[in-house]
């Protein structure tokens, strides 16, 4: 096994199992880290708790919910505001947190009561909102309340609310990624199948996996209202309570992030024979298959066709512009979970960077394989990596850019490495065509920024010229280009500031009508 | 949540194991540039060789593969379920890529097609199942 060992972890000897570098001729049988394991002790690891995996991740990107967490302020505190998955209502779930803000004394009498009131109080505060998901967190679970009690109260005593269960303490595994399994399973077990929803079109599925960063989910959901499909739910990103009641009627599982919601798919199929399809969202070629594998299940792949010729058309150019100026740049693709195979073979194919290093904070060897399987020979790929070890990486690898959460992504830019947010992104959407020109964008901008190049510059000490102006990122960047490349009319990215404003503008008249067909005929 | 059916196959942890070692090995240098090139498609591409469990895989490969091999060969291929349909819809995407790539398919006969992925399937299933270093692979539950 070509495990790499970190000068900074050989105090550390079990961290070794958990960094590999991919050999020439190496595969998936010998070339593999450990994944989905306690921290080992004495390793700052960057990973949330089971608490946050479940409400920060899932839970709370539902948009017309009250989340409340039932614990100290803090817990609720590290799970507010930090990711922008934005809703179309006007952002509900974003701006308000609630918390049952349980202190000693709770914990020595029980905060049962203390639960009741802040729910109650809660649902007064908000009478437009009649739904309430509430997540345990460890104190609480260690004192034994009984969350699912008291909602039963509630509940009764107000027909007209409803309310799911969460019990995902901070300790309830290894990372986030077991809290991920807690509320997907919780999600199916309690609530799906409660409701019968309205079926509008004979194309029916669930988008799954999909959290709404900066708009990602409308994005998508354009180019499916646009194919005839309805999109049942999504789960969970601008995603309503109601609607991921009924999950059990679409005809197909859309799956794009499989590490934190490919349980939910796995057990509607199993539970009800929906079958499961991973897409990937990312890329011109990725997302067009996707697409096109979509319409083939419906039997209506020219309408995917369609949008691919209209999107590419439309956007190819300007990604190609960014790609020409981004060649053999070195890529550290850092981010939680699934975004190391989602990105890694699209960026390095269309962009045309070189990925030198992946890494996951809280996946699971799966991801690894498919991240692995994706990167090319020379790859360092680490599991669950501490901050020393990231250090190390940074010195060794040195990046043009790392893509990462912001934890790790501002001790890079201290080291003068560019970083882009892999998981809220700096200008996303990053999913759709124009998303990926606009991905394109944001890595040119970090590598180019000639902020960068002048941070470098310590002007106590050494020698800078004082007969030139400011550069410009398009100076740095064409400056060795070839010259075809540097007299292209283009300018990279004109699209708008906001592209999401004018998907949410869009009425059904926007989209064209299809005739539908019988319900049999639309299952056949 | 009444309607979903609770019990799970026996077989999902106890699936048989096929390959003791990697079943490319004793080919020609020819057959195995082939079956490399398919195989490296389906890795950068491809996700459903990924599904969380191995009796999954196993499902997964079979239902995919065996699928891709019909429509390379021309053969009728059937979808009597949803989840066969989902299978199907994949093998379309994959027997494009070949032909697209793979320029020397169109020069094969149908047993020869036929036998290539019979091999790329030994292959695949070796990579993601029987030679798989994922300690989940043999988890019960997803
Ligand atoms: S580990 Fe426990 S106490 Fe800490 S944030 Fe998570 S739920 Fe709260």
């Amino acid at each position: 096994m070509p495990y790499h060992e970190f000068d900074c972890s050989k105090v550390i000897p079990e961290r070794k199992q958990h960094a590999v570098v991919k050999g020439e001729g190496e595969d998936l049988t010998s070339c593999l880290p450990k994944g989905y394991l306690n921290t080992i002790p004495g390793s700052i690891s960057e990973r949330g708790c089971a608490y946050c995996g479940a409400k920060h991740v899932i839970g709370t990107p539902m948009k017309d919910v009250i989340h409340i967490s039932h614990g100290p302020v803090g817990c609720t505190y590290d799970t507010w505001q930090t990711k922008r998955y934005i809703s179309d209502n006007n952002n509900f779930q974003l701006k308000y947190t609630f918390a049952t803000d349980v202190k000693e004394k709770h914990i020595v009498f029980g905060a049962e009561s203390l639960l009741k009131q802040n729910i109650l109080e809660a649902f007064d505060a908000f009478p437009e909102i009649k739904r309430m998901t509430i997540y345990q967190t460890c104190a609480t679970a260690l004192i034994g309340d009984d969350i699912n009690a008291i909602a039963d109260e509630v509940m009764a005593e107000r027909p007209d609310v409803d309310i799911f269960v969460c019990n995902s303490p901070g300790f309830a595994g290894p990372s986030q990624s077991g809290g991920h399994h807690k509320i997907n399973i919780a999600w199916i077990n309690q609530k799906v199948g409660t409701l019968e929803p309205e079926i509008t079109s004979d194309y029916v599925i669930n988008y799954v996996g999909e959290y709404n960063i900066q708009g990602d989910q409308e994005v998508m959901q354009d180019y499916f209202k646009r194919m005839g499909i309805q999109v049942l739910s999504t789960f969970t990103g601008n995603g309503s309570y109601d609607d991921l009641r009924a999950m059990h009627r679409a005809h197909l599982n859309v799956l794009e992030c499989a590490r934190s919601a490919e349980y939910i798919c796995d057990e509607l199929r199993a539970r009800y024979g929906i079958p499961r399809l991973d897409i990937d969202g990312f890329g011109f070629q990725a997302l067009g298959d996707s697409l096109r594998k979509i319409g083939l299940f419906f039997g209506i792949e020219e309408r995917a066709e369609a949008i691919i010729a209209e999107e590419t058309a439309r956007w190819k150019p300007e990604l190609d512009w960014y790609a020409a100026r981004l060649k053999g740049k070195k890529v550290c693709l850092w981010p939680g979970g699934s975004k190391l195979w989602h990105w890694a073979n699209a960026i390095q194919e269309e962009m045309g960077v070189k990925v030198v290093s992946v890494y996951t904070k809280f996946g699971h060897q799966g991801d690894m394989e498919k991240g692995i399987a994706r990167a090319g020979v020379g790859t360092l790929a680490i599991d669950d990596p501490n901050e020393l070890e990231g250090h190390e990486a940074l010195e060794t690898l040195k990046p043009d850019v790392i893509f990462t959460g912001k934890r790790p992504g501002e001790v890079a830019k201290k080291k003068r490495v560019p970083y882009l947010n892999a998981h809220a992104y700096h200008n996303g959407p990053y999913k759709g065509f124009e998303g990926w020109v606009r991905f394109a964008r944001d890595i040119y901008n970090a590598v180019y920024s000639p902020m960068h190049q002048l941070s470098g510059i310590d002007i106590s000490k050494d020698d800078y010229a004082t007969d030139k102006g400011f550069v410009t990122r398009r100076m740095l960047s064409d400056a060795n280009l070839p010259e075809a490349d540097r007299a292209s009319p283009l300018t990279g990215y004109t699209g708008p500031f906001d592209p999401i404003a004018a998907l949410r503008a869009k009425t059904d008249a926007d989209y064209p009508q299809f005739e539908r067909k019988t319900s049999t005929q639309a299952a056949e | 949540m009444a309607g979903f059916k609770k019990e799970k196959p026996a077989s999902r942890a106890n699936y048989p194991k096929l390959y003791a070692s990697d079943p490319l090995a004793g080919f020609d240098e020819a057959t195995r540039e082939k079956v490399s090139a398919m195989e490296d498609y389906i890795m950068k591409n491809c996700l459903w060789q990924f599904n969380s469990r191995g009796w999954d895989r196993r499902k997964q490969n079979e239902g995919i593969l065996g699928k891709t091999t019909k429509l390379l060969v021309g053969e009728e291929v059937e979808n009597e379920t949803p989840l066969e349909k989902c299978y199907w819809v994949d093998a379309v995407l994959l027997s494009r890529a070949f032909r697209a790539r793979c320029a020397w398919l169109a020069g094969m006969g149908k047993d020869e097609v036929q036998a290539l992925m019979k091999i790329l399937h030994a292959r695949i299933d070796w990579l993601t199942i029987d030679g798989s270093l994922n300690e989940e692979l043999t988890v019960q539950n997803y």
